[in-house]
């Protein structure tokens, strides 16, 4: 991740190695039912013509799934080019007003929801257990990193009490960092906000290192990748323009891989747990799949709970379909008409007999619960976190 | 086109608890955000259109302590040419900052002076009406349009019930610019950090040559208005807060 210049696409992304086979645009989550074309935003890169790229309003459209980083037969990055070409928009100033008004809050009150910092703990109101916060100078051996969608949206509270529930009832140490915890960055990296995203990176990594917190567990499967896999390029990068950067080593993991070594390790089973009647199917996110292969955890745990009965999509792991809630889309309508993902998603659930559709991220969860009540599965499904199945069923 | 944007720091109230300090007269300040004030945002936005469109420069102004500085830094992004901050404690009132603001103001080369039409956090809307009168420049308050002519401007007002007026205004003309007349671009933390080498002046009242003038105002007290005897918080689950809520619609006889 560079920032893009005009007329420097081509070195940026190396797209020259670029030979126009369209797989990308034929993997696109999106663009059966949006103008977005990758490999026509490609041949912009190659060309270096990006200066009309305010005419591509569908730059915005695109969810970061990542699908066509992944199937790309010359391994290169077109995911990563559409971010580029953001942030051109972004460093031109004229994007559009809603992405506009979210990296803006992520300035001021250090979430792109608009909402103030101080009442960033607030879901934190209705627990009956006591939490450790870091922050207040309680120590703990992990962080559970809660994110800003968890902090905020009131149906994502949930999963974040239900974790702390779980977590706790597991006798796992940890703690959170309540109003102090920060924006991760993930969102406004991928809306092309590379500046704020490398100066919430140092802020971060000096935050973690003053509360000394070097293991991380992650609600959000945005959260994760942005730890694992842009804070070392990213503070590479600021250290080698001398920037101040701690040097620490963080441990990350998304929750449900922490779960999957506490089965492992025999201290999570489903003698712990009560009956859960159910036909459960799981949902993979990108960023836990496609970007990051992590496939396995999730179904482990489901599959340890009793009386859950688990299909699958047919469209699962790498071929999950996006839910359309990534890349600042939360914050972008975008300019597809025609069917959601999420209402095809849900409607597939449906067909494949599922009650439960179990996801493990928040957008996940904010896309799939709207879509199953706008299809009309109210009443005969549910869409839950799987920490929140693990809290309805833990004895 | 030459223009000077005057703006202002201020908390975001929106939706933040605020209470007011022991002292009685000031809000606690240490759990809110503060950022430029938002018409003045608008205002900002409006007079870089108006040196992109034409030529020209644009002059962003603050009074206050260095805290205040960042707004003008983003200003300087968002295509300002240049800043000026009079280094002072916040003044006691609307009165004491048009003076402050006129005596810089009147020293300086300018067809143009923009105010936002009101502040978030006072909302008295008067230090741009006061300031055109101190420097004796027509004025247009609440502007939702401007159009350059030659040696004079069309300026388009906002009235009451959607209504709007239309003046031709000699230069030089003081507007207030109100919230909707654009629709002002994202300064990025890059384009902040580029704009550090653009000139902000830190003057101090005597450098201004400001006079000292008696506030024409002074604030007794603040306080949160005390709840309304007929309001009621329905608390519970929202199942039942909704239970609560039909029956008590059905029993004052609103269905």
């Amino acid at each position: 991740m560079m920032e893009v210049e005009e007329g420097n696409f081509d070195e940026a992304y190396d797209v020259y190695a670029c030979m126009q086979c369209g797989k990308c645009t034929g993997s696109c989550a999106v663009s059966l039912r949006s103008d977005l074309n990758i490999r026509e935003l490609m041949r912009i890169a190659i060309l270096n013509k990006n200066e009309d790229l305010e005419k591509h309003e569908e730059i915005w459209d695109c969810t970061s799934c990542g699908i066509c980083t992944v199937r790309c037969p010359r391994d290169l990055k077109p995911a990563e080019v559409i971010i580029g070409m953001r942030s051109s928009l972004v460093e031109g100033g004229t994007i559009p007003v809603t992405v506009r008004d979210a990296l803006e809050s992520v300035g001021t009150n250090n979430n792109p929801w608009g909402r103030p910092k101080s009442k960033r703990a607030e879901w934190l109101e209705d627990l009956d257990v006591k939490v450790k916060n870091i922050s207040e100078g309680e120590e703990a051996e992990y962080l559970l990193y809660i994110g800003c969608t968890a902090s905020y949206d009131p149906r994502i509270q949930s999963v974040s009490r239900a974790a702390i529930n779980v977590l706790t009832k597991l006798g796992v140490d940890f703690g959170i960092l309540g109003e102090e915890e920060p924006c991760c960055g993930s969102e406004p990296r991928m809306m092309g906000e590379t500046g704020l995203f490398e100066m919430l990176v140092e802020d971060n990594l000096t935050l973690f290192d003053e509360f000394g917190i070097s293991k991380i567990i992650t609600l959000s499967p945005h959260a994760y990748n942005t730890f694992v896999n842009d804070y070392p390029e990213c503070a590479k990068r600021l250290k080698e323009d001398d920037v101040e950067i701690p040097d620490i080593e963080l441990e990350v993991k998304h929750y449900t891989q922490f779960l999957e070594e506490l089965i492992d390790d025999g201290r999570l089973d489903g003698e712990m747990m009560n009956e859960f009647s159910g036909t459960v199917i799981y949902h993979d996110p990108c960023y836990l799949g496609k970007r990051n292969n992590i496939f396995e955890p999730p179904r482990k745990i489901l599959n340890i709970i009793p009386g859950a009965r688990c299909i699958e999509f047919d469209r699962r792991e790498d071929r999950s379909l996006c839910c359309e809630g990534g890349g600042g889309r939360m914050w972008a309508e975008g300019t597809g008409t025609g069917e959601r993902n999420a209402i095809i998603r849900v409607n597939d659930a449906n067909q494949d007999g599922a009650n439960v559709i179990a996801v493990a991220c928040p957008f996940c969860l904010s896309t799939l619960e709207d879509a199953h009540v706008t299809a009309g599965y109210e009443e005969t499904m549910r869409v839950m976190d799987i920490f929140e199945i693990l809290d309805e069923v833990l004895k | 086109m030459d223009v000077i944007v005057c703006v202002k720091k201020v908390p975001d109230t929106a939706e933040a608890d605020v209470s007011v300090d022991a002292g009685g007269r000031e809000i606690n300040k240490e759990r809110l955000t503060f950022a430029i004030n938002e018409w003045d945002n608008y205002a900002v936005e409006e007079a870089i259109r108006l040196k992109e469109e034409d030529e020209g420069t644009v002059t962003v102004v603050t009074v206050g302590g260095k805290d205040k500085e960042d707004i003008l830094r983003r200003s300087l992004a968002m295509g300002a040419d240049k800043a000026i901050r009079v280094d002072m404690e916040d003044p006691e009132d609307s009165f004491v900052l048009a003076n402050v603001l006129c005596t810089l103001i009147k020293d300086q080369k300018f067809d143009l002076v923009f105010f936002g039409a009101q502040s978030g956090d006072f909302n008295s809307g008067v230090t741009g009406a006061m300031v055109a009168r101190m420097l004796g420049i027509s004025h247009a308050a609440m502007v939702n349009g401007v159009e350059v002519l030659d040696g004079s401007i069309k300026a388009s007002r906002e009235l009451e019930g959607g209504l709007n007026e239309i003046y031709e205004i000699k230069l030089p003309a003081l507007f207030t610019i109100q919230t909707g007349i654009n629709e002002p671009r994202y300064v990025s933390i890059s384009g902040i950090r580029k704009a550090r080498k653009k000139p902000l002046d830190v003057m101090t009242p005597e450098d201004v040559g400001v006079t000292e003038v008696k506030p024409m105002l002074s604030l007794e007290k603040m306080y949160l208005p005390p709840p309304g005897k007929i309001a009621e918080i329905i608390g519970g689950s929202p199942e039942e807060a909704a239970a609560k809520l039909a029956s008590l619609l059905k029993e004052k006889g609103a269905f």
